[in-house]
């Protein structure tokens, strides 16, 4: 075993060869041989390198499986791999839509997941409908608690116990085709009007309430997250009124988005970087009229079935290194500075995923009654049907 | 049967008992925990509370868009389902040899080797802006949409379910006695006269088959509509799906599965006597 792997990387040669092995120009090989990975790999449990010291022991034993539900377009590929190389544990990966759609087949029972990710504004709900459990922190030193903004990470610590650690943060807000329209729409108001206007026929919404109904909420100068009976049934009128102007109601814009079927959708602003990274004349707007801010986060259900593995997997993806990684596919912010601080410089800086503070005044945090209102979900169901 | 020893009977029974278990349990329970859920309240964080209440069949107006549109493309797309498969389905049984028959057959049957829904998938990107649009464009239609169109749901229908049709039509057509077409063509009947006299008639049985399959299946769909609809055009089967997996409100979800039972009963009951009586054969469907 070569004698240099066992000092660790620095956060700028890091990057340097992980930008080399995406390109294709170093091997995998010659990647986890440099960066540490592959050390810690082939030693698993006996001269550790400081990147996975306090797990790895554990690695023998935590089973051949585990279960996650996620969202789509979220991970790195290479990351999952690597947990299995390193554990023998094999990940089966969910993806899933909404929030929404997470909580019904956790009530329903019987999910078998092991980790999920959800979105900040549902923890309580699953602390009080007792889907999730509490962390044990110290099977996961890897997590520093320090390292994220409590903005981001206040919300899994429920009296005074931690029920989930913190993955990404970004916004919803929406992104146009420059090419295709002529107006620069601003804010939730232009963005409806536009739909309803150069831009119809070309439009998605998503299909989750909370950023659809948020959306039209916004427009009519709402709060994002209302539950009030009769600005609900004003959004839902709103809704309703664009359905026809509409190209698709879903949560997976960007193939529409790529084809230039559509011009105009909600948007969230990893999918905003990974858009207008190969088509530049995508713009990604945080709207003046108000939007979301998020923050997401790991979690074990209440019935995991493979609790080693999952604390396993929760210390693994919480190594700065292995964020960094995450972020380079996916374009989300961490919330965890370490891992800003490996990232190169033109995802640390970049204007959509860490917007000015002023552009961001507007933003709500997604509230924990629109989980489970019955009105909210009534109206997005029947705009669906409508 | 009659004269048959009791041990007879008794081995019948125990024949039986897997069958009779399987539908006490995986059909006629779920449906009466359905029926039940009807009934029920929502619990305030979505699911099911136990109660009484007919709410939910009272609201099943505000779904009216989703049952009229099932109702309509289901038996729309059986119809083009049927036209498309026949043809086809005649071809493999009389109009080819044998050699060539096997690999056509296992042709047809290949796509099922894969999930429909990444086949479905598929489809997004051949009737999307950069799929066929593009090509039209350059002979001179501009600006044409297909995918999202109530067009492109029924493609995807014809091309998911034309095995289920194929299939019971092929069979049918190959079991007939080509004798008779002989004789109708020694009587003097043109090909077309045999064909609406003597082959179509006779093949009968399978179409009803095929159509059974096709349009029962289609009923409940929600995947080709939620995939090529683009969420626009909206089946019972998504409603179900919305209630149940997004805004967890299992009896009204419950309520409108018991009304699609209710329907598809009522359907497949007038289809069959419909049928029966045209033929006079009852082994036809079932």
């Amino acid at each position: 075993m070569n004698k240099n792997n066992d000092k660790p990387i620095t956060a700028t040669k890091f990057m340097k060869e992980l930008n080399r092995y995406k390109k294709g120009s170093v091997s995998r090989r010659h990647f986890l041989g440099v960066t540490g990975f592959g050390t810690a790999m082939a030693v698993m449990g006996t001269a550790l390198p400081s990147l996975f010291s306090s797990q790895a022991q554990a690695f023998g034993n935590v089973g051949d499986r585990l279960i996650f539900a996620t969202w789509p377009n979220y991970h790195n590929q290479d990351n999952l791999d690597e947990f299995t190389e390193m554990t023998g544990a094999h990940i089966q990966v969910n993806a899933f839509g909404s929030n929404e759609e997470m909580l019904a087949k956790l009530q329903a029972g019987g999910t078998g997941w092991d980790v999920f990710v959800p979105t900040n504004y549902t923890l309580s709900n699953y602390v009080e409908l007792d889907l999730i459990q509490e962390l044990d922190l110290s099977r996961i030193p890897n997590y520093d608690a320090s390292a994220s903004s409590p903005k981001f990470s206040g919300p899994a610590t429920i009296n005074n116990k931690v029920y989930a650690v913190p993955k990404n943060w970004g916004t919803t807000g929406f992104i146009f085709n420059s090419n295709k329209m002529k107006s620069q729409p601003k804010s939730w108001k232009e963005f409806f009007a536009a739909a309803m206007g150069e831009a119809s026929g070309h439009v998605i919404l998503h299909d989750y309430q909370l950023t659809t109904i948020g959306a039209a909420l916004c427009a009519l100068d709402y709060s994002f997250n209302s539950v009030d009976a009769k600005e609900l049934a004003e959004a839902e009128a709103l809704l309703i009124k664009v359905k026809p102007h509409l190209f698709a109601i879903t949560s997976d814009y960007q193939p529409g988005m790529r084809s230039e079927d559509a011009w105009l959708s909600i948007c969230w602003n990893g999918d905003g970087t990974q858009l207008k990274n190969d088509m530049p004349e995508m713009e990604y707007v945080i709207a003046s009229d108000g939007g979301e801010i998020w923050s997401d986060f790991y979690a074990i259900p209440k019935d995991a079935p493979h609790l080693e593995a999952a604390y396993t997997f929760l210390n693994f993806m919480q190594d700065p290194y292995v964020q960094a990684r995450d972020a380079a596919v996916h374009g989300y912010a961490p919330t965890d500075a370490r891992a800003i601080a490996l990232q190169p410089d033109s995802l640390a800086s970049d204007p959509i995923l860490h917007p000015p503070l002023d552009l961001m005044n507007g933003l709500e945090f997604g509230a924990a009654e629109t989980l489970t209102d019955p009105i909210r979900a009534e109206v997005m169901a029947r705009f669906k049907s409508a | 049967m009659r004269d048959q020893s009791k041990s007879g009977n008794w081995l019948t029974a125990v024949l039986l008992t897997p069958t009779f278990l399987w539908f006490l349990f995986m059909l006629i329970l779920p449906l009466v925990v359905i029926l039940v859920f009807s009934f029920g309240e929502r619990a305030t964080a979505g699911g099911y509370a136990g109660g009484f209440t007919l709410e939910h069949y009272a609201n099943l107006s505000t779904r009216l868009k989703a049952f009229q549109n099932t109702m309509t493309i289901a038996p729309l797309g059986t119809l083009l389902c049927l036209l498309v498969a026949y043809p086809l389905a005649y071809f493999l049984a009389l109009r080819i040899g044998p050699k060539f028959k096997l690999i056509l057959l296992v042709l047809v049957i290949v796509p099922f080797w894969t999930s429909l829904l990444v086949r479905t998938y598929a489809w997004i990107f051949i009737l999307g802006g950069r799929g066929i649009p593009t090509l039209l464009e350059f002979i001179g239609f501009e600006d044409v949409r297909l995918i999202n169109t109530q067009g492109a749901v029924l493609v995807g229908i014809i091309y998911g379910y034309l095995p289920l049709m194929v299939f019971p039509i092929f069979v049918s057509l190959e079991k007939l006695d080509k004798k008779l077409l002989e004789a109708s063509s020694d009587l003097g009947a043109s090909p077309l006269k045999t064909f609406w006299q003597v082959t179509l008639p006779l093949s009968m049985p399978g179409i009803a088959t095929g159509c059974m399959l096709v349009f029962i299946l289609l009923m409940g769909e929600f995947l080709i509509p939620a995939f090529l609809g683009g969420g626009k055009v909206y089946f019972i089967g998504n409603a179900l799906v919305d209630l149940f997996l997004q805004s967890r409100n299992w009896p009204f979800g419950a309520a409108i599965s018991v009304t699609l039972v209710a329907i598809m009963l009522i359907t497949v009951t007038f289809y069959m006597r419909m049928f029966n009586s045209k033929t006079g054969r009852d082994e036809s469907l079932m």
